[in-house]
């Protein structure tokens, strides 16, 4: 800040209390003062208009790209003798929970085809739910013991030995499971590298393995082989990455083939978690990807409809200022002039 | 306090000690040497000068000028020594301490006689002695007993009123938050239930009341304290702190330091005492202004006359000097090389000056001009006799300019003797003669106001008998001689006589009478008669004079200027442009203060006077008959009759659209009833439709209570200012006090809340840095709103996705620091930069002004219209995000959890709110761009060190690497692109449209000056205008002035009674008379002088 001293002459009078200039304290910082003239507005809207809707096109056009297959099986799956009595279907461990699906290939898809499990009106986002996990305990295996947060899913009933992985996310593990066949192609389902890579590395240990896991009286979901590291146990991982919303989907495995228009697949799907009992709807999702991920209209039509307000809007502004002008600084539009004798 | 260590003389053991004056007590006698100050309330017990009188100023407790006269009782007359006072022994019984100036009762019970005390024995704490070496006094009150500091009022803490409001709209936000969590809490209390088996809700184990489902109503009361802790963060709690350190800097950086607020002569800055009250400076509608030592300078100077129909003089003053520069010319302030320059005399033109009068076309009537203001008068000469060194000692100013203008004019009156007075004439015969004059003075017909004339007989060396008499215009033109010549000259100089009124000069009309000598004879004779009279002596001495003031003919007219602080007019013009109404409160008579008013602009001949007195022919006859109760009644139902009628007729302007401007004036003793609480409505109507109001005569309480009525009655914003201890209590009333600071008294400027040194300052102080203040802490505050209020909603959004189980959005660091770090600083420095037009646009277009005396920009719609966008933009991103939540997120397939999400939007909030500010920045400085850039910056460095860490503690690593997820991913930069131009588009849409169609009015003012540099250095202004010569502009000004046929002549003269001011020098007893400030208080026998129709 540049200090023009007025009174360079050190006086002799005795201190003068004369401010000294700054910029600063006259408040003459020097500043861009811009006015949001018609020609600003509209131009702003044109260019936003101009970046926004092909970049819209272009995420839309990614998306467009991708194909998704959608089944809701959750009631295809429910024998229709328990139509009235789902709950006691699904509990039971005599019932047949295995259901095949046929499937005939619409679209073409290419390697990799990604498969999910939807869940909707499932609150993964409770606060009860999210806090209910010990990250201290899935990384560490000297911290078994730490509980901290897991209760009910803490210990076991009868010997009060510590559960790992604790509390409820790890106990409600979604347990369906899936397989496909098809007369032509080997469709195995590849259940690695599913879970983002940072959660892998960091925060489930390599050297915790499974303990006391679903030994208590009501089993909330999945069992886990207690031989393979929580690492190593990605739907699990991929389970406890909670979702922010109540509907959403969860990654299970990929197809590394690709799947040709007209294929018929057969899925057959276990059956086992329960979601009758909250009336949850589960769904099986095949979605190929591209640069941006999944199919997801939204974002580029999300910019499509910004882009296309803005050039409706640099548009009609235009035709404002042709229709109804108003002279830059015109003072007739000053209060004080437009009705006189303002100071009443 | 320092004031009360100053010391005083105080009687011990027959010396004078020093003592601090704190250290006073009742019953100390103390001495008081010349131009000291009083320490307390004292009772005068005797003076060097003979009769025990001794001479005060008031000027600190009421704004007069003139001095006053004190008498002590006979009976202490003598106790002037250590010696002789020290065997002073009496009771003294007096009434309780009380705030009433001009009132006093007491007995003096002394060698076993009762005598009565009066006001006229009292000296008042706050007053100074005047011409008297010293007095004798007793202590009757002292601290907080003393008048004058009964008159004071407890210190108000003030707040602002935007500060005010911002409590209300704190509590909207909590009622606000009290509806949010209602709905959570409700909710959540319906949404618990045993099916979500995933939740084991069915546990009845400890620690699952929280969401039990069989206890619905204690899931109620958890949820909803969860909630106000989940949503607390509407509430802006570092609002306050950062308008705290904004107010702090504004006033020690910007206020204290401002160069245009500098006085160079008294070298003085301005103070900002309080930084509460910044903002209050730019909303303020009603100014109280003092008048002595505020608007003027309390300087008399003899500026202008009329003799014999001309006009001479070439001063211009300060209002002809703004109504010129109004009218776009430039006066040039040169003045004539021979122009004397001295105190007091303010005179400039050559025709009249070292004897060039003679060649002027009636150098008669000249000679008897500077004869009449030389030999005319009661001044006393004193210190060596010659021009250069003299000193005039004058009851009043006004006087001593006279005296002092007949000096420079070549008429030295140098020596008074009881009989004569000795004038130096030059020029008289011939040009450049100078002889010594003796003229015998034979009668002095004195000064009071109903008179408001002045006579001296005086004998020339040869023998010539003449008549002076100097006195209002309207009581000497009763009395002047028909004649051919004189008619012309009465009616020219009845013209100037306007002339200069309305300038808001005094005037004073001067005449002369030769005499007869049988015909004085006769009458000296009558007059020695009622002089020695011992009844009714002064209205015998009133009839005698009227027998030979008469026939007189008319010589001319003077005009004196109250001096003006420099710069008043043109700034009262200014603030009265911004819509800013100005009351002028003084303690000052009538006709002084309407002639300031004129002077000031207040007042001019066309608008529509309402005088409202107490000084009418009925009132004055129901007080001579003194019955106190009837008086009181008897104003009373006169002051609500005058109320009701101009009341009346004020409305009757009021509807039709072009009447007059209004303006009220109104004196103390009418106030005293207008301000009962059955008339305040009735005064405070009529006072509100006036331009502008003059009270006078008022008392400081009385200043105080006119103050709150409007402050309080019509809850306008008040700012007081004024510069002495009588001013104290309004300064403390008002919304905001300003206190003049440079000159000697301080107690105004400790009770202020900004100290200036001129008046004219306050157009820096209000139209700059109060508009300034108010818009940028309507900004800070509107802003600090939108964002917590933006931030909060998206939480709450979340909560219907949740459950309603009060799961955080955020991490709990994202929402501590989101205030602390990611938003403060950026808005802090809007409140400290954000400037809409330059300071010399604020002081040129002062109408810009009225939108902070409006409120404009901190209305409840202005804050609806925020919410509004809050609420919108709160949505775009909680469903932006969340809508896109289904699918994979990148090309392995892989999907965000909660935290992604959640970190996601708060990148998004964090950039919108930043780049939000930018948008309602009228000027961005480096600084802008540093701070929002930095508080961008800031949150991702923050969330690349705390997600790129984990802790060896016990928690949860939620965060950990989110952000680089997050930034792996494709979608995260479309959506950055995305929301926060999908949230601000509203918003963008909304300011253009509101800039084009509905603009305000600093918005056409920055278009206007668009392609200004801002420096334009604010002397530049002043420049505008044509150059004319200062003749052209004179005249110019001159004809600007209004010339409606004008009732206003001002004359405003007072002087102190001839006799018993030199009763001393004479010899010659005088009883105490009848002009005392006792007198005064009470307002007796004083005629309404002619300024009405």
């Amino acid at each position: 800040m540049d200090i023009k001293d007025e009174e360079s002459a050190p006086s002799s009078k005795k201190a003068s209390k004369k401010p000294i200039y700054t910029q600063f304290s006259q408040q003459d910082l020097p500043a861009w003062k811009p006015i949001l003239t018609p020609g600003w507005v509209i131009a702003t809207f044109s260019v936003v208009g101009i970046l926004y809707i092909p970049i819209g096109l272009l995420t839309l056009f990614a998306s467009e790209s991708v194909e998704e297959a959608i089944f809701r099986y959750d009631d295809r799956c429910l024998p229709p003798s328990y139509a009235h009595n789902a709950n006691s279907y699904i509990q039971s461990d005599d019932t047949n929970k295995t259901c095949t699906i046929k499937w005939t290939v619409e679209h073409e898809m290419e390697a990799p085809i990604y498969i999910y499990y939807q869940l909707d009106n499932y609150y993964q986002n409770h606060r009860r739910y999210v806090k209910s996990r010990n990250d201290m305990q899935l990384r560490n295996k000297a911290a078994e013991g730490d509980l901290g947060n897991c209760f009910p899913e803490d210990k076991t009933t009868d010997t009060n030995q510590p559960i790992v992985p604790c509390g409820l996310i790890a106990w409600s593990l979604f347990n369906d499971t899936y397989r496909f066949l098809t007369s032509n192609k080997d469709l195995t389902v590849n259940k690695k590298n599913i879970a983002w890579g940072s959660d892998q590395r960091s925060k489930f240990g390599s050297n915790v393995y499974p303990k006391n896991f679903q030994s208590r009286d009501l089993i909330g979901g999945a069992k886990l082989n207690e031989s393979i590291p929580l690492s190593q146990q990605e739907d699990l991982i991929v389970w406890m990455r909670s979702a922010a919303l109540p509907t959403f989907r969860k990654l299970y495995g990929k197809i590394e083939t690709d799947l040709e228009m007209n294929d018929e697949i057969e899925i057959v799907i276990e059956n086992n978690y329960n979601t009758y009992l909250f009336g949850g709807r589960k769904r099986l999702v095949f979605s190929t990807t591209t640069l941006i991920g999944g199919k997801n209209p939204f974002v580029g039509t999300a910019y499509l409809i910004v882009g296309g307000l803005s050039l409706f809007c640099a548009i009609t502004f235009i035709l404002l200022y042709v229709i109804k002008p108003r002279p830059l600084g015109d003072p007739s539009y000053l209060s004080w002039n437009r009705n006189p004798g303002g100071i009443k | 306090m320092s004031i009360n260590n100053n010391m005083i003389d105080v009687l011990q053991d027959q010396k004078w000690e020093s003592i601090p004056w704190k250290k006073l007590q009742v019953g100390d006698i103390i001495k008081v040497k010349q131009d000291g100050f009083f320490p307390a309330d004292l009772l005068l017990l005797a003076s060097t000068n003979a009769d025990g009188v001794c001479y005060i100023e008031t000027a600190n407790l009421d704004g007069e000028t003139n001095l006053k006269i004190r008498k002590a009782l006979e009976k202490t007359w003598d106790y002037v020594t250590p010696e002789k006072a020290s065997e002073f022994k009496g009771e003294i019984q007096c009434e309780q301490p009380n705030n009433s100036l001009y009132t006093f009762t007491g007995n003096l019970l002394i060698q076993k006689q009762t005598l009565p005390l009066s006001p006229n024995q009292i000296l008042l704490r706050g007053c100074s002695l005047r011409n008297t070496e010293y007095i004798v006094g007793v202590v009757i009150f002292t601290g907080h007993e003393t008048k004058v500091m009964m008159n004071a009022m407890n210190v108000p803490s003030k707040r602002s009123t935007l500060e005010r409001k911002l409590d209300k709209l704190i509590l909207t936000l909590f009622a606000t938050l009290f509806m949010m969590c209602f709905i959570g809490a409700i909710g959540s209390a319906i949404f618990v239930n045993k099916k979500y088996f995933y939740l084991h809700l069915d546990s009845s184990e400890k620690g699952s009341a929280q969401f039990n489902p069989r206890n619905r109503f204690l899931v109620f009361l958890l949820t909803m304290f969860t909630l106000i802790t989940l949503y607390s963060t509407i509430i802006p709690i570092s609002l306050y702190v950062s308008i705290e350190m904004i107010k702090f800097i504004q006033s020690t950086q910007f206020i204290n330091k401002d160069l245009c607020m500098y006085h160079s002569e008294t070298n003085t800055p301005a103070l900002a005492r309080t930084s509460n009250l910044n903002e209050e400076l730019g909303q303020v509608e009603y100014i109280f202004s003092d008048k002595t030592g505020t608007l003027t300078r309390n300087l008399m100077e003899f500026f202008k006359c009329s003799i014999g129909g001309e006009v001479y003089g070439n001063g211009v003053t300060e209002i002809e000097r703004g109504l010129a520069e109004r009218n776009g010319m430039k006066i040039d302030e040169n003045k004539s090389a021979n122009a004397v320059q001295e105190r007091g005399f303010n005179f400039d033109d050559a025709r009249l000056m070292r004897g060039a009068w003679r060649n002027e076309p009636n150098p008669d009537v000249c000679k008897e001009f500077f004869r009449c203001l030389a030999i005319c008068h009661t001044v006393l000469p004193e210190g060596e006799e010659s021009p250069e060194k003299i000193k005039y000692q004058a009851a009043s100013p006004d006087e001593a300019a006279l005296v002092i203008a007949a000096k420079n004019f070549g008429f030295f009156f140098y020596r008074r003797t009881p009989t004569t007075i000795n004038v130096r004439e030059s020029h008289v015969e011939k040009m450049g003669k100078i002889q010594d004059v003796s003229y015998e003075i034979l009668n002095v017909l004195e000064f009071n106001s109903t008179r408001k004339r002045q006579s001296v007989v005086c004998r020339y060396p040869d023998g010539r008998l003449v008549l002076y008499c100097k006195g209002a215009d309207t009581v000497i033109y009763e009395r002047l001689a028909d004649g051919n010549t004189n008619n012309n000259i009465k009616k020219v100089t009845r013209e100037h006589l306007e002339l200069f009124g309305s300038a808001g000069l005094r005037t004073l009309c001067l005449a002369y009478k030769e005499l007869h000598p049988d015909v004085y004879e006769s009458w000296n004779e009558k007059f020695i008669q009622a002089k020695s009279s011992l009844n009714d002596r002064e209205k015998k001495l009133d009839e005698v004079a009227e027998l030979i003031e008469n026939d007189l003919i008319l010589i001319g007219s003077t005009a004196i200027e109250d001096k003006l602080q420099e710069g008043v007019p043109a700034c009262i013009e200014t603030l009265q442009r911004a819509g800013i109404k100005i009351w002028v409160l003084t303690g000052d008579k009538i006709e002084t203060a309407i002639n300031i008013a004129y002077a000031c602009n207040l007042i001019n001949n066309e608008m529509k006077q309402f005088v409202i007195s107490s000084e009418t022919d009925a009132i004055r006859e129901v007080e001579d008959r003194g019955d106190q109760v009837e008086i009181a009644r008897f104003i009373k139902d006169e002051v609500k009759r005058e109320l009701k009628k101009c009341l009346e007729e004020a409305e009757s302007y009021f509807h039709s659209l072009s009447g007059p401007k209004l303006a009220l004036v109104i004196d103390g003793k009418c106030l005293m009833y207008a301000l009962d609480p059955s008339l305040r409505v009735m005064l405070l109507n009529l006072s509100l439709n006036c331009h502008s109001v003059v009270c006078c005569r008022v008392s400081p309480l009385q200043k105080a209570q006119v103050t709150s009525m409007v402050k309080k009655g019509a809850r306008k914003i008040t700012l007081s200012i004024g510069d002495g201890a009588n001013d104290v209590s309004m300064i403390q009333a008002a919304h905001v006090g300003i206190g003049i600071s440079g000159m000697e008294g301080m107690q105004a400027v400790m009770a202020s809340d900004f100290a200036i040194a001129q008046f004219r300052y306050l157009a820096d102080l209000l139209l700059v840095h109060g508009r300034w203040s108010y818009l940028r802490i309507c900004k800070v505050v509107i802003y600090f709103f939108y964002k917590n209020l933006t931030f909060t909603l998206t939480q709450f959004w979340f909560t219907f996705q949740t459950g309603f189980s009060g799961q955080r959005f955020y991490d709990d660091w994202f929402q501590s620091l989101y205030n602390v770090i990611f938003t403060a600083l950026p808005v802090i420095i809007v409140g400290l930069f954000d400037k809409d037009v330059s300071s010399s646009l604020s002081k040129k277009y002062p109408e810009l002004y009225m939108e902070g005396i409006k409120n404009v920009f901190f209305k409840w719609k202005v804050v609806a219209i925020w919410a509004f966008f809050s609420v919108y933009q709160s949505l775009i991103f909680f469903y932006f995000v969340s809508t896109t939540n289904l699918s994979a997120k990148n090309s392995a397939g892989k999907i965000f959890g909660l935290w992604d999400v959640s970190t996601m939007a708060f990148t998004c909030v964090v950039i919108t709110v930043n780049l939000r500010l930018l948008m309602i920045c009228n000027s961005i400085t480096r600084w802008h761009y540093i701070s929002v850039g930095g508080s961008i910056l800031a949150w991702f460095i923050f969330i690349f060190i705390y997600s790129g860490i984990s802790t060896p503690y016990d928690r949860q690593e939620n965060i950990y690497f989110v952000i680089y997820v997050l930034m792996s991913t494709f979608y995260f930069y479309i959506m950055l692109l995305l929301v926060p131009a999908a949230a601000l588009f509203c918003d963008f849409v909304y300011q253009g449209v509101q800039r084009w169609f509905f603009p305000y009015d600093y918005q056409i003012i920055q278009e206007m000056h668009r392609d200004e540099v801002d420096n334009t250095g604010r002397a530049q202004l002043l420049e505008v205008g044509n150059q004319l010569t200062p003749a052209e502009a004179r005249s110019y000004a001159i004809s600007q002035l209004p010339r409606e046929l004008s009732k206003h002549t001002g004359f405003a003269f007072d002087s102190p009674g001839y006799e018993s001011f030199f009763a001393a020098q004479l010899g010659v007893y005088a009883p105490p008379k009848a002009w005392d400030v006792a007198r005064r208080a009470s307002m007796r026998s004083k005629p309404k002088i002619g300024h009405k129709k």
